[in-house]
């Protein structure tokens, strides 16, 4: 289970030299095997709040919990062993340039975990075929295409089978096609593996079928947190108006 | 807690001037704490980190062999106007060109040498590290890192730092030995100084190569962690990138200044 109770974050804005709340008063549940989706408009703090999640930022008030962690109090030691239990794909891909697909999908498992080599390559053919990328193990980051990288950044995300998978932008700039088809193979990878989900994404036609719950977050704060259906009747002009897609309204 | 969000102030562009002298000084003492901190955090992960292997003989080619070319270049030339330009002016004073060599050899060991070189290398292998560093900070490379447990400091500034720290004293002595070579033909061909007239390094004593040695160390030392810092510090996109990299040129820089004039005030002080 995640739960973020009155989450507060702060980040320095370089411009004007001090630090201003980018997330404030955010309280959340995803309960455990959920998918959740969190959407909202650009520049509204979904990609921070992953990054609290998992604890590259610094939780400013409230409570960021994984099952039973305190994510903002946890030790140094502690907070390594909870990263055992976390995959995460980031929005630019976050592929290591100089190492191959295969090292790439097997660092989190090499450093995590130290297994055999041969266990390491079973595992990385094993998401390879997953990905339907077999046969990609020794290119370059750099020779792929935008919908191999996001497959890659997802096979290594979930190469360790963590309990906690955070998806940011999981599709973004991909067509239809592949879109679709990676959002099927988070949803049947997820449901396989009985993972805790929390995942973000701009494209809500196909974001919202594979969700058991939506959050929507706007300017920092959580204006919606609700099944899908919910969602798309919900009675916060700006929620209505962003899940359905409507080009007129508050936002 | 109030508004959520509170509504934004806005922006202070014409600042009182000591709020700004003020807001200058507190940056330098932060900047200077964090580099001083990231050097600490490369020490104690250059004896108990976990980095890839192979990694820091990557960052030696890197920062050694490809780098070497240019250096040399530019250490050849600086070589050859130097003795022609002390030549000439040696001329004006007394037509006595036989302790030009000797000179030029003490310079370059003691401060041309290590100076010119840690300079060059700055532009180059600074800007290099920055870049690398700032692109991997800007596509979240550095974050997935973190979230695999291997800390940025043991994974991107301990290699660079410990092949920084060998090679560049080894491009260091190199090229200084190819200045002196050109600086030899040079006053061979323009003023008819013997080559065995030339070379001569009486005037090289311990101290000189104890001093240069040292400054050569030390540059290797801070033009990693100058760059890494930058890079690391990087936000914000390609825009982002620009900006460190610049940084990374200008601080790694202005540090081999800085650590020149201390080596150097340090051994006029010790009799070296």
């Amino acid at each position: 289970m995640i739960r973020l109770d009155s989450l507060g974050v702060r980040l320095v804005d370089r411009r004007r030299g001090d630090r201003r709340w980018v997330l404030k008063d955010v309280s959340l549940c995803v309960p455990t095997g959920c998918i959740y989706g969190l959407v909202g408009p650009g520049a509204a703090g979904k990609s921070v709040l992953l990054k609290t999640v998992v604890g590259l930022l610094e939780v400013e008030e409230g409570l960021v919990a994984l099952d039973a962690i305190d994510v903002g109090q946890a030790a140094p030691l502690e907070l390594e062993l909870l990263r055992r239990r976390i995959g995460m794909a980031f929005q630019n891909n976050a592929l290591f340039d100089d190492l191959t697909v295969a090292d790439n999908i097997a660092f989190p498992l090499r450093r995590l975990f130290s297994p055999s080599d041969d266990e390491v390559r079973e595992k990385v053919k094993e998401r390879l075929d997953c990905v339907t990328l077999s046969g990609f193990q020794d290119r370059m980051p750099a020779g792929l295409s935008g919908g191999q990288k996001k497959r890659v950044a997802f096979a290594r995300a979930t190469i360790t089978r963590p309990p906690f998978l955070i998806l940011d932008e999981p599709a973004a700039g991909l067509d239809p096609v592949s879109s679709q088809r990676l959002f099927d193979l988070i949803k049947r990878d997820v449901t396989a593996s009985g993972s805790t989900c929390l995942a973000v994404s701009s494209d809500l036609d196909r974001l919202l079928p594979i969700c058991d719950r939506v959050g929507v977050l706007v300017n920092g704060q959580l204006l919606f947190d609700g099944t899908v259906a919910e969602a798309r009747n919900a009675a916060d002009p700006r929620v209505y108006q962003f899940i359905n897609g409507l080009p007129d309204g508050p936002l | 807690m109030g508004s959520p969000l509170e509504t934004p102030q806005p922006l202070v562009l014409h600042e009182r001037p000591l709020v700004k002298l003020g807001r200058v000084a507190l940056d330098a003492v932060s900047g200077v704490r964090a580099l001083v901190s990231l050097f600490l955090r490369t020490l104690w992960f250059t004896f108990r980190g976990s980095r890839p292997k192979g990694a820091t003989a990557l960052q030696a080619f890197e920062i050694g062999n490809r780098s070497a070319p240019f250096l040399a270049l530019t250490m050849a030339f600086i070589g050859m106007i130097l003795v022609y330009q002390s030549a000439v002016q040696l001329g004006r004073i007394v037509p006595d060109y036989s302790m030009v060599g000797a000179n030029y050899a003490e310079l370059l060991v003691r401060e041309l040498g290590p100076t010119i070189g840690g300079l060059m290398l700055a532009t180059r292998v600074g800007a290099g590290m920055a870049a690398e560093t700032a692109s991997m900070v800007v596509t979240e490379q550095v974050d997935a890192l973190r979230l695999c447990a291997a800390d940025p400091v043991d994974f991107l500034v301990v290699p660079r730092f410990l092949a920084s720290l060998v090679m560049t004293v080894v491009v260091i002595v190199l090229c200084s030995g190819l200045a002196y070579a050109t600086g030899a033909l040079t006053a061979l061909v323009a003023f008819d100084v013997r080559l065995d007239v030339f070379v001569n390094l009486s005037l090289v004593d311990f101290g000189d190569v104890a001093t240069g040695l040292t400054k050569s160390l030390a540059y290797g030392a801070a033009i990693p962690i100058c760059s890494c810092h930058c890079g690391l510090a990087a936000e914000g996109g390609s825009a982002g990138v620009g900006r460190a990299t610049t940084a990374a040129v200008v601080l790694s820089s202005l540090a081999i200044i800085v650590i020149n004039f201390f080596i150097s005030a340090s051994a006029f002080l010790v009799g070296l």
